[in-house]
């Protein structure tokens, strides 16, 4: 399989949790020094996590959203070029998780913000001419639970308010020519095989997004997984992980830092137990096509996941 | 007692863990210095080591530190037990300037106020308003309506034992050209003012001027340095300029920069100050570095002209 196509998602450098303040990391001159790194380090395309939290309060050097990228680039087409000329070819999808919007009693207000926001979000995947939009369809488990603590009462309706939002954006997603993709996450209401029902209940065109990590971590092998589901695959997270969740930590608040147990549970690729160079040669048997993304979202030193990304990727066969 | 007790703004951002019990463990796994930075009770020891008592919270910490502690109080007692007091919470107004705003901009003040209690608190230093691009300049009524928000939101903290005390940014709407209009607008019984030593310079205010006129109305202060006083208005109101595209830094650690501290510090002798004195590190790439510094310029420079 050629690796040279593979993308790197900027969840590489975490703007939450990595380092004391992050300052730096809300200034532009970062992020166009980082931009000739990744492609010095043997990637050509990106990945964007959508955050709509830099539209507020005058954070806009972090390349994160639609408003930010029309404030420092003017429009899509700007940023498009100042990637260009930085040795990035290409934005291969954005993200989007509806966290920010989890944060009170009310979920007409999740439902309508996190809505408004993920179709911000799909039409900006758009403008930047990406070829998916990877939507969570959940909030944190443990963070929907603690403003809902009668969540598992309310999983139907939510569910059904979650598959009418999303059937409206996979008709949007559509038009616009770029694939909807669901995100499965550890930590979601839909973890693991619970994403199935959900899919099923949406059109053909909406598509799933394989997170090797999440899913070894929910209990799933990533390889069954996708030989059983590979003709509704629509992108893959290469990501690693070491991680056995026995306090059952995808029911905490903030998941991805287990309360019992400080541990990072997001590997740098390589570093961890899954076994990544397998899953690629899985999907090249499998004649698999469509993007794969490597992603180190929770690494400790971002230049050095990237280097020992790109070193696991000269590792396996061309 | 010193008269001037130290107290850090949490500029820390999102802290996940309340106390990493696996410290050596979690060391192991990539041998970086994320350990030291990941939970509240390494953080909190660092602020009793340096001699800073206080902390005062953000908006932005709550979200981490609720699910972490379960409530305020539990976070308050947590950090007690490392000798360290949460003396209040910043608050930001938004839209207070705007009338048709006026019962969000009071109920979101209020349930602040609420928080800082909870919290043990006593200051909110609040933001009067959102910056001046995209809603500037401001005219009088709109500057007055700012004003009636904060006398409004002022009653119900003094009802609570909380002190308001207004914090200007140099980028916000209520800027030079009414700065001063505002403080005088509101009640002086119920509105205090928190002095941003390097904000209100880079705004265009004279340090020391402005401390000797409003002394009496100074509830607490954030003290930091800069070398970037009196900014154009092309830079103030332009679209996001609190973090500069290439990294230019507007604030730092008291002593780095080009203010008077030292002048500040012999007016706050003259005028006796009592209170707390919260010192920010915004814009620094190294926190407990910077608190290690400010603690020496401290000690060396300012506490020996006033304490």
């Amino acid at each position: 399989m050629n690796t040279d196509r593979f993308a790197i998602s900027l969840d590489l450098i975490n703007r939450h949790y990595q380092e004391p303040n992050r300052n730096r990391f809300e200034s532009k001159y970062f992020w166009e020094e980082l931009y000739p790194l990744i492609r010095a380090s043997g990637f050509r395309s990106i990945e964007i996590p959508y955050e709509p939290v830099w539209q507020f309060g005058g954070r806009s050097g972090v390349p994160m959203n639609r408003y930010c990228i029309n404030t420092k680039y003017a429009s899509a087409a700007g940023y498009r070029a100042a990637l260009a000329e930085r040795g990035i070819e290409q934005v291969t999808g954005v993200t989007f998780d509806p966290n920010l919007f989890m944060r009170n009693e009310s979920l007409d207000f999740f439902f309508g913000a996190g809505g408004h926001f993920a179709g911000e979000a799909l039409a900006h995947a758009a403008d930047l001419g990406a070829d998916y939009f990877a939507i969570s369809p959940s909030p944190y488990y443990g963070r929907a639970a603690h403003y809902h603590p009668d969540l598992e009462d309310k999983r139907e309706s939510f569910t059904q308010r979650m598959t009418d939002l999303l059937a409206g954006l996979a008709e949007k997603a559509v038009a616009a020519g770029v694939v909807l993709v669901l995100r499965n996450e550890y930590w979601s209401l839909y973890r693991g095989e619970a994403i199935l029902p959900l899919l099923e209940a949406l059109p053909d065109s909406v598509r799933l997004d394989v997170d090797t990590a999440s899913l070894t971590i929910a209990g799933i092998d990533p390889a069954a997984f996708i030989e059983a589901h590979q003709h509704r695959i629509g992108v893959v997270h290469l990501t690693d992980t070491a991680f056995v969740d026995t306090h059952e930590t995808w029911k905490t608040a903030n998941p991805e830092f287990p309360e019992h147990r400080a541990t990072q549970v997001f590997r740098d690729p390589g570093t961890g137990s899954v076994d990544l160079a397998g899953i690629v040669s899985l999907l090249d048997r499998l004649g698999y096509q469509g993007p794969i993304v490597m992603s180190a979202r929770q690494t400790r030193d971002p230049f050095r996941a990237l280097l020992r990304t790109r070193a696991l990727l000269d590792q396996l066969p061309h | 007692m010193p008269n001037i007790r130290y107290a850090n703004m949490c500029h820390w951002k999102s802290i996940p863990y309340r106390r990493i019990e696996n410290f050596r463990e979690f060391y192991y796994e990539d041998k970086t210095n994320t350990a030291y930075y990941s939970d509240w009770d390494t953080i909190l020891k660092y602020q009793a080591a340096l001699g800073f008592d206080g902390i005062e919270i953000a908006p932005w910490d709550l979200a981490d530190i609720l699910p972490l502690f379960g409530s305020p109080e539990n976070f308050t007692a947590f950090a007690k037990d490392r000798g360290v007091s949460v003396i209040g919470m910043f608050h930001g107004a938004h839209a207070s300037h705007d009338s048709g705003h006026f019962d969000e901009a009071v109920r979101a003040g209020r349930e602040a106020v609420d928080t800082i209690v909870r919290f043990g608190g006593s200051y909110m230093n609040t933001c009067p308003t959102q910056n001046h691009y995209g809603c500037g300049p401001l005219s009088r009524e709109e500057v007055q309506q700012c004003a009636k928000v904060m006398n409004e939101i002022g009653r119900y903290a003094t009802d609570h034992g909380v002190k308001i005390g207004l914090h200007n940014e140099f980028f916000c709407a209520i800027n030079l050209p009414n700065h001063r209009e505002l403080i005088e607008s509101t009640d002086p019984k119920l509105v205090h003012y928190c002095i941003d030593t390097a904000q209100i310079s880079i705004m265009g205010e004279d340090l020391l001027t402005f401390y000797r006129d409003y002394h009496d109305r100074i509830s607490t202060f954030h003290l930091k340095d800069t070398a970037s006083a009196k900014q154009p208005d092309s830079v103030r109101y332009a679209q996001d300029p609190e973090i500069t595209d290439d990294g230019t830094r507007w604030f730092w650690e008291p002593g780095m920069g080009e203010l008077d501290l030292k002048g500040l510090y012999r007016l706050l002798k003259e005028h006796e100050f009592k209170g707390w004195m919260s010192i920010e590190y915004d814009g620094s790439p190294d926190l407990l570095a910077s608190m290690a510094l400010t603690r020496y310029y401290l000690d060396t420079e300012l506490r020996p002209i006033y304490d």
